[in-house]
């Protein structure tokens, strides 16, 4: 069983790095990044306590939405998806995912104390 | 007959709404003595001689030296001045054997004050003056002169004047206009309170009123236009001072006094208690008071219980029962009616002359008995009644010989009786205490005897039960019982026994301290909230660092992947895009350390819309390039197909 797993995730990995376009791989990257973030967060607080609660809420809310938004941007960029996003070019998707983010950071700092 | 008038307010205060009141202020003994004294003070003027003399007379008390008195007189009167022949002329009056011999000039003067034009004090003193003299005098002309008066004066003193006036004129004048003033200067009177009326010029004027209306209805033979509640108003008011700021004051009282006990109409009647309205068997008589204003004995009267009823069951117990005289004091044996001890309402009447007003009194009687105690018997009880109890009799006032032992397992139980002395009749009276006294500790519990349906008082301590009042301390306990009520003459405190009470699970007897209520207490120290415990500096330092390290990863990804910012345009709309961005994340910044929202929404709105502005148009531009790159590519495509 183990064998078919091994088989299908290095199928999967061959297929991602072969057929995505670069643009999206640097998205991915970022989402990679922002859900490192995020768990290495939790990781703290489920170690040491959640002793600024609202700091730890904040931040953890942070990379939350950050990584929602990103994964917005990359279907509303994803050449793929073209047919369901007619009226939003993805520049438009971009200045979205940015005024999105001005929201979102405003949020958190407010609520990081 | 001077005798002792004891004030007894509470007696007199004793009024029931529903009956007609009785006077709540009187004149004593000591107050009718001190009237004397601050008439008979040294003359220093006509008028205060005037005041004096007459003023004496009227309590019935003549000047000592009363040659001495008529010299002064003499010698002062100013025959010129109306006020002072009216001085003169009264003060000699009321002195016996004093004559002033009278001038024809003085006569004249006098008759002719007499009219419209002087005021009614003038004519007043001139017509006092001149019927004291004994010199003739038209009555006719007075009233007319008065009745002028009294519609241009018109304050209550002029009318009171002109009463006293009309009182010396002739009884066939017509003098009904003025007789009438009695009744509007009543209607003047202020009401206080329902007990008390006086005019609002003082009690001077009220007791000059009362004066003249009574002498003016005395000299025509009418009933004064006053009901009998308004003259016991009126009666408390003029006697509630018993010090008076001035000789006028002091006289218009000893008048109005006058007048009130010896008129034809209306005798107020006083009744006072000597002493306190007690009866027993050793003082069986019920003793009253009654007398006039000027506290002088009727001995004319007939004092008669109409009715005696216990305050508690409202049976009668005398009616229509007399009071017997015996040296100016008014008696009756109360104790021949064998009353059970406590309180009685008794009902008084004065009768004997139609004068009196306020003659039905209520008086409260409180009836006192000596207590006694009988088969007090003292008792151990077992609980479960396996052994009989031991009963031990005692009697009042000796001490049980043997002290009695009561642990857990027993209770000590007490009976007695409560009669009357006299009559063998049982009582209940309100305290009957049972106090168990620790003479070690000093320590006393006191509890209630109750008694049952039979009057039987019984008391039970049960160890085990009550040993949270004993504080579970074991010891020998003097055992008292103290009896006690209003009605009884010798309350009792007796120390019946020595009771030695065992507790279980006893603590080492300490000394009671005394309740520390009132000491201070330990100080409370407030304790702030303490911070949370924080994480060791070198941990949060470390996961800092690890949090930020995936920043490391995602640019060497990127770096990897070939990102990079070949296409970066420099037009003016993309730098200030770019400079809008980073000034929109420094100013997320500032905003955690410095500013608030109201300041940080301003801020951003001046930059965001920069940005926006700036941002849309670099997208604009970079949109157009790229659909302009797509079409040549796909008109290259086209194009390599063909």
């Amino acid at each position: 069983m183990s064998n078919s797993v091994i088989s299908v995730i290095s199928r999967f990995l061959e297929e991602y790095a072969s057929s995505t376009p670069n643009k999206l791989k640097v998205v991915d990257a970022y989402l990679l990044y922002i859900m490192m973030t995020g768990a290495l967060q939790f990781l703290y607080c489920l170690l040491v306590g959640t002793f600024p609660f609202n700091s730890f809420l904040s931040g953890f809310i942070s990379c939350v939405g950050s990584f929602i938004l990103a994964v917005c941007l990359r279907i509303q960029i994803n050449p793929q998806n073209k047919g369901e996003f007619l009226s939003i070019s993805p520049e438009r998707a971009f200045a979205d995912f940015l005024f999105a983010h001005t929201v979102l950071h405003l949020v958190v700092i407010n609520f990081i104390g | 007959m001077a005798h002792l008038c004891l004030f007894s307010l509470l007696v007199l205060s004793l009024v029931i709404k529903t009956q007609t009141l009785t006077p709540s202020h009187h004149l004593t003994t000591s107050d009718v003595a001190r009237l004397q004294a601050v008439l008979s003070q040294p003359l220093t003027d006509l008028k205060s001689a005037y005041y004096s003399v007459v003023g004496l007379s009227k309590l019935g008390i003549f000047v000592a030296d009363a040659d001495e008195t008529c010299r002064f007189i003499k010698s002062n009167l100013d025959p010129s001045s109306v006020e002072s022949l009216f001085y003169a002329a009264e003060a000699s009056q009321a002195l016996s054997g004093c004559e002033i011999s009278v001038s024809n000039d003085t006569r004249d003067l006098l008759l002719a004050t007499v009219s419209e034009d002087s005021t009614a004090s003038q004519i007043h003193q001139s017509v006092s003056a001149l019927s004291s003299l004994g010199l003739p005098l038209a009555s006719q002309e007075v009233v007319s002169a008065l009745k002028a008066r009294i519609s241009k004066e018109d304050n209550v003193l002029a009318i009171v004047l002109a009463l006293q006036t009309a009182s010396r004129l002739s009884q066939q004048a017509e003098l009904g206009d003025i007789l009438e003033e009695i009744e509007d200067l009543a209607a003047r009177l202020d009401d206080l309170g329902g007990l008390y009326l006086q005019f609002e010029e003082g009690l001077e004027a009220t007791a000059l009123f009362v004066s003249a209306a009574y002498a003016l209805s005395d000299h025509v033979d009418m009933e004064p236009p006053l009901k009998e509640d308004q003259v016991i108003q009126l009666v408390n008011s003029i006697f509630s001072k018993k010090s008076w700021d001035s000789l006028s004051e002091a006289f218009s009282v000893a008048s109005a006094a006058a007048a009130l006990s010896n008129n034809r109409f209306h005798v107020p009647v006083i009744v006072s208690a000597q002493g306190p309205a007690a009866v027993s068997h050793s003082h069986p008589f019920l003793q009253l008071q009654v007398t006039d204003v000027l506290c002088q004995p009727l001995t004319s009267a007939t004092v008669l219980v109409e009715s005696a009823s216990a305050v508690t069951s409202k049976s009668a117990i005398l009616s229509q029962a007399p009071f017997t005289l015996r040296d100016g004091v008014f008696e009756l044996n109360f104790m021949d009616n064998q009353p059970a001890s406590g309180y009685y309402q008794f009902s008084v009447v004065i009768a004997g002359d139609s004068r009196f007003v306020a003659n039905h009194v209520e008086l409260k009687v409180k009836v006192s008995t000596r207590v006694a105690i009988n088969n007090m018997d003292l008792s151990v009880v077992d609980k479960d009644q396996s052994i009989g109890p031991k009963t031990t009799r005692v009697e009042y006032p000796t001490k049980a010989k043997a002290s009695f032992m009561a642990d857990s397992h027993q209770n000590f139980a007490m009976t007695f009786q409560l009669v009357d002395e006299t009559t063998g009749v049982e009582l209940t009276p309100h305290q009957t205490f049972v106090r168990l006294h620790n003479q070690k500790t000093g320590q006393e519990v006191v509890f209630v005897a109750e008694p049952d349906s039979k009057n039987l008082y019984k008391f039970e301590l049960d160890t085990a039960e009550r040993k949270t009042e004993f504080d579970s301390i074991s010891g020998t306990y003097a055992l008292y019982l103290m009896v006690g009520d209003a009605t009884l003459e010798n309350p009792i405190l007796w120390n019946v026994a020595d009771v030695v009470l065992k507790f279980l699970d006893e603590e080492a007897p300490s000394t009671i301290q005394a309740k520390t209520l009132y000491t201070p207490k330990p100080e409370i120290q407030h304790l702030f909230r303490e911070p949370e415990k924080k994480p060791p500096t070198v941990v949060s330092n470390t996961f800092t660092a690890l949090v930020l390290s995936p920043f490391l990863l995602l640019l060497i990804l990127w770096f990897k992947l070939g990102a990079n910012i070949s296409n970066f345009t420099l037009s003016p709309s993309t730098i200030l895009f770019h400079i809008g961005h980073a000034a929109m994340l420094g100013l997320m910044y500032v905003y955690w350390t410095h500013l608030n929202m109201f300041q940080t929404l301003k801020y951003l709105a001046i930059i965001g819309s920069l940005t926006f502005l700036a941002g849309n148009r670099m997208l604009a531009q970079k949109a157009v390039k790229r659909i302009a790159a797509e079409q040549s590519s796909r008109l290259a495509k086209y194009r390599s197909l063909r």
